[in-house]
């Protein structure tokens, strides 16, 4: 009877919930509908619209509209200069401050002020969704001309990848993005040389030498459970490289050490570096020792240079008492109160503690919650948002959250409560779930990041 | 999936604690799922179950919490202890530390838990028999001086995981039961902030009472 109810749950909130519909913005605090319609203009579309003109100006019309390459692609770096010069002013004075992580100190005063705003991502517009796949082949020759350069524009890079990557060019842009690679492309081949030999001299000199035991103990328990029915992740082969990836990152970040979960945040990048090296395969269980040394090698020493660039953004998440994820924890549940003020008196009402639920969500980037496919294309936007990713996290799950509000609004207990938010149904998500939950989050942001008295309970 | 009954006299908070790696999870998914997965996932945090038994004709509902392991999320778990009124410390009978890490854990339960918390201990995977490092007299001598009850389970092979579950809940129930003798409650106030120790059955009604969250 459970199931039949989770059915029709589901069903009916589907309906309701998959925003293909104005009027269905999740999040959308019901009793303050009028206020929030005046903030946002009535849907995601017309707020995209009213921000990214000069983007649309620049690249889907001119790129595929026209048989004459050069010029259009001179149109549209005159248009992304044009944005990106101006929005460099708008964001260098807040950037002024150093790290993300020593800087949600105040949650009233959100990170980084001006620098969300348009020069940002181009979010993901609701109607490219359905039909992403038809545009990837456009999409792919534009991040092709992109990556072909001398000296590559990282910041259009960004732009770009925000709202996806697609699969041919993942690797090498997620390379770029998370700093690894270099923007001068006749520097890049040797910086990969060199890395890959560094990291063949950390193995040796950590992994094939006296380990900390405490450290290495803990990650052998976790490696073999990390996906369990996948057959991939049960060879001894693969169960290996992610052994020496963990323990050489934990030993070399002694602040922090390997927290559980971290595990979980090497997958991604493993497996966007194997579909690299074996294109085409269906990876579930690809054979790893069918690949040469080498470029097993390569998938593991670049997975870990990407992980190491990738956590250096958030490793207050994995410090004593792991106080960057209490403390965006507390910012979460401030942000609900402010967004969505019924569905935070729901949650307090049956005694559920934001902590209780959330704190996976942070440790793991919602790895946990959601398919491993839907988590690399959530990557594409983490890594795009790069330096800003810390704060942007928060929106991510605050856009997850209230993704589930009306289910969590027919519960009645915290059990209910407990369970669904444990065990949200996302099995049956894609890449259009994930833009469409980075595009609220976006909204989210761009709405109340800077603007600590909106919807501010007095 | 079953596990959310609407009526039931007690609730009762129960965690689990104990190494990484002993079987908390797979004591837990067994006893409120009848599941069983050779490796699953390490918890992260903490994650919630319940399941609720009949005692002398009572529903009593449990809610477990179940902690990560590591060491480094006891900062984290510890929260959860507040309110608990039993706790299943579990380690591995067939690797030594673990066991030899009750005494942290009971360390942790004396400074985080409520004072009256029921400790059962509970030694693990015990169809590994021929890997075993914890004689049985052992863990039972250990469990006596330090007023814990004791019992081997294997989630594996379902072998005693429902009496362990039942006979912790049980014990709490005698406990609660007895204790509402001595002082029999006055009206049916349910504070919802009350220590679990307090929460009194509501008789013939079905008031839901929050003892704990």
């Amino acid at each position: 009877m459970e199931r039949a109810r989770a059915e029709h749950d589901k069903s009916e909130t589907e309906a309701e919930t998959f925003w293909k519909t104005p009027r269905a913005v999740p999040g959308r605090p019901r009793q303050r509908v009028e206020r929030i319609e005046v903030m946002s203009g009535s849907s995601y579309q017309q707020f995209q619209a009213s921000v990214n003109d000069a983007w649309d100006l620049g690249d889907d019309d001119v790129v595929s509209g026209i048989d004459e390459p050069r010029i259009s692609k001179a149109i549209s770096q005159t248009a992304a200069l044009s944005v990106i010069n101006s929005h460099r002013v708008a964001q260098s004075a807040p950037r002024a401050d150093p790290g993300d992580g020593a800087r949600p100190a105040e949650a009233r005063k959100p990170p980084g002020s001006l620098r969300h705003y348009p020069g940002r991502p181009r979010a993901v517009r609701l109607s490219a969704l359905a039909s992403r796949e038809e545009s990837s082949e456009s999409k792919l020759e534009r991040f092709q001309q992109l990556l072909d350069r001398a000296v590559l524009d990282l910041d259009e890079l960004k732009q770009l990848s925000w709202s996806g990557i697609p699969t041919k060019a993942r690797a090498v842009t997620w390379r770029l993005l998370a700093g690894y690679l270099p923007a001068s492309a006749e520097r890049r081949a040797d910086t990969l040389q060199r890395k890959r030999a560094d990291y063949r001299h950390l193995v040796r000199q950590y992994y094939d030498a006296e380990r900390e035991e405490d450290t290495y103990r803990q990650i052998h328990i976790d490696i073999p459970r990390m996906s369990p029915l996948v057959a991939l992740f049960q060879q001894s082969t693969v169960q290996v490289m992610f052994e020496r990836i963990l323990y050489i990152w934990a030993i070399r970040h002694p602040a922090s050490g390997y927290v559980q979960g971290i595990n979980d945040l090497v997958t991604p990048f493993f497996m966007v570096f194997l579909q690299e090296a074996a294109p085409g395969k269906e990876l579930d269980d690809f054979p790893l020792d069918s690949l040469s040394a080498e470029r097993r090698d390569v998938i593991e020493a670049d997975s870990f240079w990407c992980l190491s660039k990738f956590l250096d953004s958030i490793q207050d998440n994995y410090i004593f008492a792991q106080l960057g994820i209490q403390h965006k924890v507390n910012q979460l549940k401030e942000l609900i109160a402010r967004i969505d003020l019924t569905l935070h008196e729901h949650l307090q009402r049956h005694g559920v503690d934001y902590l209780q639920f959330s704190f996976r969500w942070m440790n793991n980037l919602l790895t946990r919650e959601i398919p491993l496919a839907c988590s690399i294309r959530l990557w594409d936007t983490y890594l795009a948002e790069s330096d800003g990713f810390a704060s942007f996290q928060l929106y991510v799950c605050a856009a997850f959250l209230l993704h589930w509000r009306e289910r969590l609004l027919r519960e009645r207990d915290f059990q209910g409560l407990m369970l669904l938010l444990q065990n949200v149904p996302t099995h049956h998500w894609a890449d259009a779930h994930i833009g469409v939950l980075v595009a609220e989050a976006y909204r989210l942001q761009f709405a109340f990041a800077d603007a600590p008295s909106h919807l501010a309970r007095s | 999936m079953g596990t959310r009954e609407d009526e039931y006299d007690y609730l009762f908070k129960v965690v689990l604690i104990g190494d990484s790696g002993v079987g908390k999870s797979s004591l837990l998914s067994r006893f409120t799922r009848n599941e069983f997965n050779l490796e699953s996932k390490s918890t992260i945090g903490v994650e919630f179950a319940t399941r609720s038994i009949e005692v002398d004709g009572k529903t009593i509902k449990a809610q477990i919490w179940d902690t990560a392991g590591q060491e480094r999320y006891r900062a984290i778990t510890s929260a959860y202890y507040r309110g608990a009124v039993g706790a299943l410390l579990v380690y591995d009978i067939a690797k030594h530390l673990s066991y030899e890490n009750v005494e942290r854990w009971l360390r942790e339960l004396r400074d985080h838990a409520d004072q009256n918390i029921l400790i059962m201990l509970v030694g693990n995977k015990s169809d590994l028999r021929h890997l075993r490092s914890i004689p049985t007299e052992e863990a039972k001598a250990f469990a006596e001086r330090n007023g814990l009850s004791f019992i081997e389970t294997s989630a594996l092979d379902s072998t005693n995981v429902e009496p362990a579950f039942q006979n912790i809940l049980t014990e709490i129930y005698r406990i609660v039961s007895q204790k509402q003798m001595r002082d029999p409650p006055e009206g049916d106030v349910i504070r919802p902030d009350a220590e679990p120790a307090d929460v009194r059955p509501s008789g013939a009604d079905s008031v839901r009472k929050q003892c704990c969250q």
